[in-house]
């Protein structure tokens, strides 16, 4: 490709500089707050944040909710890339640009649409209310539920379409022939389906984890105080205390699990290969 | 050649342009709140009168004052305006410096309440709110900041969080209310966790608030009356409780910092914004509440202010040191009872 690693590095240089200055040199500064105390380095102040049971709780919510909306958008992932990949091209094309078209609207605008389509006036309690399901409207607004729809309605396009790649990078003649050597669809989907896409569901993954962990406004509008994510609470921290050592150690804790997850995913994929 | 002297010429003549104005330069660091009416109504007829020039940083609080205290040393804002409490914080910190009132013809035009709000004259009151409750009357009756947690409104009702402006006072109000308003507010804290339950959201902006009610997802909420405009014109029957145990609110105070380079400028914007003419334009565009007690407003006016001489004594503000030194203590109580 390159005569040389030299042009190779050459190229790459420009984008290296710039991500270094805007991102690497500010994001570390920022990082390092966390294990300083009192001008020595430490871990203390790590150990001191989940000495807090609200810090606790935030955390595995965030946890719980990340893997929750990654799972649920891969079972709804490959139900809808693998149907979208199944159709004649005209029509793959149009359902693609059905996916993509949230996508191009403000995450703002889509949440705000949630509060409405949630609310005690709204679409879903008109309909459970004239269904006789319950005689007086629920809550879903500013709890968990209104939380994990808002985020799994955010990033699951990123999920379809990671897996619609991965799905269109398969051979064609899989499906049939495990259908022809006697295979059910659950087993067509563990033994032949998840093996090829594994990297789009890595991919996904990864897109859909880290952005249920790293969204703000729809946990802030969805969720509020009353449910507390660590994007909503490294915010809080920021502007109402002023306490920048806990937002970077916020920070650091969400950068650590995406980084594990991402891991954990492949980790999962190459496992699977092995067998 | 001739371009190049006509490009000098012309960059010299900037600079020298520049250098002048820059004698005249006043920075002030504000709310970033209505700032199109403060440009009309004071920024650029200040500008006109005083021949400088006017350079506005606008931000939250907490921006705000990190930016202060991290150029104390060597200050580029001349002046700012900010809560009462910060003001306290800004002064024990050395950010600010006291107000010679002397300099200030309007100062004996304001309500008593605005003359010293800080101490030390480390602050001069420029418009305050009241604080109660919205709420809509053809639903529920609210006499009592107890009211707040009838049955009628489970499950109908959104509190501040105690780390808005309007969250402390409300809750020393609930305080009242249930007859233990000590300091701590462990008592009021504890009242609120018990019915956490009921209560909708616990609110961070007021635009939430309004929202909410608009879509009568709640039907009753403390909010500062700085917000009241929207809740009138939304078609409900709305109303602001009068409690039994009185309305709270704040206050918003100028400082003068410590060092300022440009301060006789400093004290004649602050006396033009406490003038009668501009708080009474303020007023009148609903932006804010007068602190100058000789502004007179009509009563379609006053019915969305904190306005008059009688509102004002009845208000009952939390002491800027008691905020400041109990914050830190309430947050981490709300956390413990109500923030899992």
């Amino acid at each position: 490709m390159f005569h040389n690693r030299m042009e190779g590095l050459a190229l790459a240089l420009p984008a290296a500089v710039f991500a270094a200055i805007v991102f690497l040199v500010p994001v570390g500064i920022l990082l390092s707050e966390g294990f300083r105390a009192e001008g020595s380095w430490t871990l203390a102040s790590y150990a001191g944040f989940f000495e807090s049971e609200l810090n606790r709780a935030v955390f595995w919510r965030t946890l719980k909710l990340g893997a929750i909306v990654t799972a649920v958008s891969a079972v709804i992932g490959y139900a809808t890339a693998y149907s979208i990949v199944s159709l004649p091209p005209t029509a793959r094309g149009r359902m693609i640009g059905l996916v993509v078209m949230p996508l191009m609207i403000s995450p703002v605008a889509r949440t705000y649409a949630w509060i409405v389509i949630l609310g005690r006036t709204g679409f879903v309690n008109e309909t459970i209310v004239w269904l006789g399901l319950s005689d007086t409207p629920i809550r879903f607004l500013f709890t968990e539920t209104a939380v994990f729809i808002g985020l799994l309605q955010l990033f699951l396009p990123l999920m379809i379409l990671s897996l619609i790649s991965a799905l269109e990078n398969m051979p064609r003649d899989a499906v049939p022939a495990a259908r022809v050597l006697g295979a059910n669809w659950l087993q067509v989907f563990v033994k032949v389906i998840l093996p090829l896409t594994k990297e789009g569901l890595v991919i996904g993954g990864t897109l859909v984890f880290t952005g249920s962990l790293t969204a703000y406004i729809t946990p802030a509008i969805l969720g509020g105080s009353k449910v507390l994510m660590l994007e909503t609470l490294l915010y809080q921290r920021v502007t109402v205390a002023n306490d920048f050592a806990s937002a970077s150690i916020i920070a650091m804790i969400l950068m650590v699990m995406s980084f594990s997850a991402n891991l954990l995913l492949k980790r999962l994929a190459t496992a699977r290969n092995k067998r | 050649m001739l371009k190049k002297l006509l490009a000098s010429g012309v960059a010299l003549a900037a600079l020298s342009g520049a250098a002048q104005a820059a004698d005249k330069t006043l920075v002030i660091s504000v709310y970033g709140f209505a700032q199109d009416a403060f440009k009309e109504i004071v920024y650029d007829p200040f500008e006109a009168k005083c021949g400088c020039e006017l350079v506005v940083e606008t931000g939250n609080s907490v921006e705000r004052l990190a930016k202060l205290e991290a150029r104390k040393d060597d200050p580029e804002i001349d002046m700012a305006v900010m809560s009462t409490h910060d003001a306290l914080s800004a002064a024990r910190k050395g950010i600010t410096q006291s107000i010679d009132v002397s300099r200030l013809s309007n100062y004996d035009k304001l309500y008593e309440i605005a003359k010293d709000p800080v101490g030390d004259n480390m602050g001069v009151g420029y418009t305050f709110y009241a604080t109660s409750i919205a709420y809509r009357a053809d639903e529920v009756t609210i006499e009592s900041w107890a009211d707040l947690f009838q049955d009628k409104l489970k499950g109908r009702v959104a509190f501040p969080n105690v780390s808005t402006n309007q969250g402390p006072p409300a809750l020393y109000m609930v305080g009242k209310a249930i007859g233990d308003d000590a300091a701590d507010l462990k008592a009021a804290i504890g009242e609120v966790a018990k019915n956490k339950v009921d209560i909708v959201t616990f609110y961070e902006r007021s635009s939430q608030v309004a929202q909410l009610m608009q879509q009568e997802e709640i039907l009753a909420a403390p909010i500062g009356r700085f917000a009241w405009g929207a809740y009138s014109k939304m078609g409900f029957d709305m109303a602001w409780a009068t409690p039994k145990e009185g309305q709270t609110g704040g206050m918003n105070v100028m400082i003068l910092t410590k060092g300022a380079k440009n301060e006789d400028l400093a004290y004649q914007f602050m006396d033009f914004w406490l003038s009668t003419e501009i708080q009474t334009k303020l007023a009148e565009a609903l932006v804010d509440s007068p602190a100058n007690a000789e502004v007179k407003v009509s009563d379609d006016i006053a019915e969305n202010l904190t306005y008059g001489a009688e509102t004002v004594e009845s208000l009952k503000l939390l002491d800027p040191a008691v905020i400041l030194d109990n914050r830190e203590s309430w947050l981490s109580e709300w956390n413990a009872q109500i923030g899992q």
